[in-house]
């Protein structure tokens, strides 16, 4: 586990093209003006490490629809006795056919951000705790992370509030630091060994632990000042009923998807049967709670049928009802993609900080 | 049928209840000689008619579509045609933006009593698709396989 | 007076009157306004119009439906309002629109890339500065400082704008600009790839859509919102399945609801957040309206929209002849 590497950039395609012989290697790359996880094509090796990916990589674990099992009715055989009631309990009853999705591959994520990572250890206690969803554990297991450390935060990051950090060591299976020339990978799990074999790798350099140090603690720095959210959980419980509040909050959103599908933290989902005649499927896909259907019910009532309570859903399960459940632990990996994506550029940033100074005001006013 | 595999095409047919569908049955019961292609889907009024169902078609496979209905001024329901050609014609000029022949969708007029024109309309708009390839196939999602297979 | 500090005014005129008024002010990055809700003078304060308050304020009008409020336009914008009110979809006596000359949108991706994207790998969220003088716009990022020419970073929405001045308004500040000439280029340059590869191009970009609406969702003449057929189980037009074909068709059912309504605002384009260039389908549809039907959406607020009408002879659509 000790085991730390350097590879120059210029080895970087061939030892993608190596892992990708036996694995589905997913690395960032480019495409119509964005940077996208996809799988690694030893053909364009475009991978493209400097701009922030648009989207997170929990798609790798959690694909935006996977197929839980498809079912079919067989044919039931053609006997002229059947249709003969009096011998209709000996007729053949209908078979259904359940089929399982296959074992999914071994897999590595190449090049993902630290708050990606992030997001896969939030992901973690909701399908492999209390409740364990052999789906989403079958991929986490045969998944390896590399993650490489930020050098360069955006306007809209703020992972250092929210008790991450550009370089955190505590989500991927590897750190990669870039040095300019190449990149020094520390091995942080079990796992990183499945993917260290390759000769191309070298020994890392002489004082390379702390040169990376140094460049961690840069983007740290360059995050800016670090605002305290102490008890930020029960001040949006005070807030919970406070309407205006949340209202001019809202006011500008669209109650679109963009900030919780592009969200590494988001992981609810919904589950539909594809159907045709005699055969479907039951896929589970994301879903958002910025939609009206998310929380709509069978009566027809909806609890969240106004966009405020559920942009207040939103903040309040990554900024206090997630908390509760995880040891203290916010959700929200700080990536800013809900803000810089946000067509309305409604920003949690702002939200959370507005919520911690009126929760002092209503405290102060409690205690009289 | 067997003979026809791999030789006709998937033609798509919206008939309205009161004029082409009997327009149809006419040249059917004329004994009018005609291709096979079409596979018909009555529908009440042309005006019932949503382009997505056209659009839909064309997507999921379908190598033309074709919408009959009676002629302007003839609707049972006195102006549903009217609409329908605004809303058809607008569909059709939106095809060529998906990269679909605007050929592979016409839409037109038959009476209950034109027999003959409706064998000429589907002939026409048979031997037109069959000029055409095959309609791309768009990519689906895997997941989606086993409703294919059941067709 | 700066057309600003005339705006501003207006805004402190009407706000008394209404619920709120809805502007811009500053955004979470130095590119881009957000929408701003005024309901103070304090906030007026925060007012700010020009190239960078890019968003269609008119999408949010629905939900003030019953209630009067303000709203300030800009050219693109206020054809919104118009075509909304042409549709009945709200009162004109609910709302007071205050509008200007628009010089054009700033467009963050044009920046970047005039800033020297992809070699140095920038990115919007790395712009640290951002100020605007006259006719150009100076940009700092990486500790470097560009000045830029603001029409060479306008969206491109706004190089064929027919209409920078509101089409509608109580109140108007400024002096009205020069409307530019429309000739679908775009569209003709779409129909010059072949039709395999204009099928084929939208099957790849569909494959990154990730259903996340907000094409819909900022769409001002979307009006069915939480109750989408996209969404629908019954009918069941699209299935949940991530699937370039039922991605495509939502476009498609998109553009067919907005035929002969759509004003061109490109706020579906804008949008997306993986830049897919949805606002083309609509552009289809509105060479097609104007062409058929002589139509322009949002500019006559007395108009019937062409598909809610009928002629008994048309003699502009060319039916197929099967003769």
């Amino acid at each position: 586990m000790s085991a730390a590497k350097f590879i120059a950039h210029t080895d970087v395609p061939a030892w993608l093209a190596e892992l990708a012989a036996s694995m589905r290697v997913i690395a960032p790359v480019t495409e119509g003006g964005n940077v996208l996880y996809r799988e690694f094509d030893s053909a364009t090796n475009g991978v493209e490490l400097n701009r922030k990916p648009t989207e997170s990589a929990k798609h790798v674990l959690f694909p935006r629809s996977e197929a839980l099992f498809t079912f079919r009715k067989e044919p039931v055989p053609f006997a002229p006795d059947s249709l003969d009631p009096a011998t209709e309990e000996d007729s053949p009853a209908p078979r259904m056919t359940l089929t399982q999705p296959e074992a999914p591959k071994p897999t590595v994520v190449f090049g993902m951000l630290c708050c990606d990572a992030g997001g896969v250890t939030t992901f973690d206690p909701v399908y492999g705790g209390r409740y364990q969803d052999p789906y989403y554990l079958q991929k986490r297991e045969a998944t390896v992370l590399i993650a490489k450390a930020c050098n360069e935060p955006l306007k809209t990051c703020f992972c250092t509030w929210v008790g991450s950090d550009p370089a955190n060591k505590r989500d991927a299976d590897i750190l990669a630091t870039d040095f300019g020339n190449g990149l020094y990978l520390e091995a942080l799990t079990e796992r990183a060994e499945r993917v260290l074999g390759s000769k191309l790798l070298q020994d890392a350099p002489a004082n390379a632990e702390a040169k990376a140090e140094a460049l961690h603690a840069a983007a740290r720095e360059a995050i800016g000042e670090v605002p305290s959210l102490e008890g930020i959980d029960n001040t949006l419980t005070t807030l919970f009923d406070e309407r205006d509040f949340w209202w001019s909050h809202s006011a500008p959103c669209l109650a679109c998807g963009i900030c919780t599908n592009l969200c590494p933290t988001c992981h609810c989902f919904t589950i539909t049967d594809e159907k045709a005649s005699g055969a479907g499927v039951r896929l589970r896909s994301w879903d958002t709670c910025m939609a009206a259907l998310y929380t709509l019910e069978a009566s027809g009532h909806n609890p969240r049928g106004q966009k405020a309570a559920r942009l207040r859903n939103r903040v309040g399960h990554k900024f206090s009802y997630f908390l509760k459940n995880n040891n203290g632990r916010i959700s929200c990996q700080g990536c800013g993609r809900c803000i810089k994506s946000c067509p309305s550029s409604v920003d949690i940033r702002r939200i959370v900080l507005d919520a911690m100074k009126k929760g002092c005001a209503v405290k102060e006013a409690a205690n009289g | 049928m067997s003979v026809l595999i791999g030789k006709e095409r998937r033609i798509i047919g919206f008939l309205c209840n009161w004029c082409s569908y009997g327009g149809a049955d006419t040249a059917g019961v004329g004994r009018f000689t005609q291709p096979t292609d079409l596979r018909i889907i009555r529908v009440p009024c042309t005006g019932r008619i949503n382009p997505l169902f056209v659009i839909k078609s064309l997507l999921g496979g379908a190598d033309g579509v074709l919408v009959s209905g009676c002629h302007p001024r003839d609707c049972h329901y006195a102006e549903g045609n009217f609409y329908a050609r605004r809303r058809l014609e607008m569909c059709k000029q939106l095809l060529p933006a998906v990269g679909i022949d605007s050929r592979r969708f016409e839409y037109t007029w038959v009476s209950a009593s034109e027999g003959q024109r409706w064998q000429q309309v589907v002939t026409a708009f048979t031997e037109q698709i069959h000029a055409l390839p095959p309609i791309p196939r768009i990519a689906e999602s895997p997941d989606l396989g086993v409703l294919e297979q059941c067709g | 007076m700066s057309i600003q500090a005339q705006l501003r005014d207006a805004i402190l005129k009407v706000l008394p009157d209404v619920e709120c008024v809805i502007g811009w002010g500053p955004g979470p990055d130095p590119l881009r306004n957000a929408p701003l809700f005024m309901k103070t003078p304090d906030d007026v304060e925060r007012f700010e119009a020009g190239p960078l308050s890019v968003s269609n304020l008119a999408v949010f009008l629905q939900e003030y439906k019953g209630n009067k409020v303000g709203i300030v336009v800009k050219g693109c914008d206020s054809r919104s309002v118009v075509q909304m009110l042409a549709e009945k979809l709200i009162n004109r006596e609910d709302v007071v629109i205050i509008g200007y000359p628009c010089e054009g949108v700033l467009d963050a991706a044009k920046i970047v890339t005039k800033l020297g994207l992809p070699q140095e790998a920038l990115e919007a969220g790395m712009v640290a500065k951002l100020e605007l003088e006259g006719e150009s716009v100076t940009v700092t990022a990486r500790g470097k400082t560009t000045e830029l020419a603001i029409k060479d970073v306008t969206a491109t929405k706004c190089s064929i704008c027919r209409y920078p001045n509101a089409v509608l308004s109580d109140e108007f500040v400024g002096e009205k600009r020069e409307g530019l000439e429309d000739s679908y280029g775009d569209v003709d340059k779409f129909l010059a790839m072949s039709e395999e590869e204009r099928f084929r191009f939208w099957e790849k970009e569909m494959e990154r859509c990730i259903r996340c609406y907000a094409c819909r969702n900022a769409c001002p003449l979307c009006v069915c919102k939480d109750h989408c057929v996209a969404t629908s189980r019954d009918p069941h037009w699209l299935t949940q399945a991530d699937s370039p074909r039922d991605k495509l068709f939502f476009q498609l059912i998109h553009a067919t609801h907005l035929a002969g309504r759509c004003t061109g605002c490109g706020e579906c384009a804008r949008a997306c957040p993986v830049n897919i260039p949805v606002g083309l389908f609509k552009r289809f549809m509105n060479r097609a309206t104007e062409k058929l039907f002589s139509f322009q959406g949002g500019v006559d607020p007395e108009a019937t929209p062409p598909l809610q009408t009928f002629k008994l002879e048309e003699p502009t659509i060319q039916e197929r002849n099967w003769k």
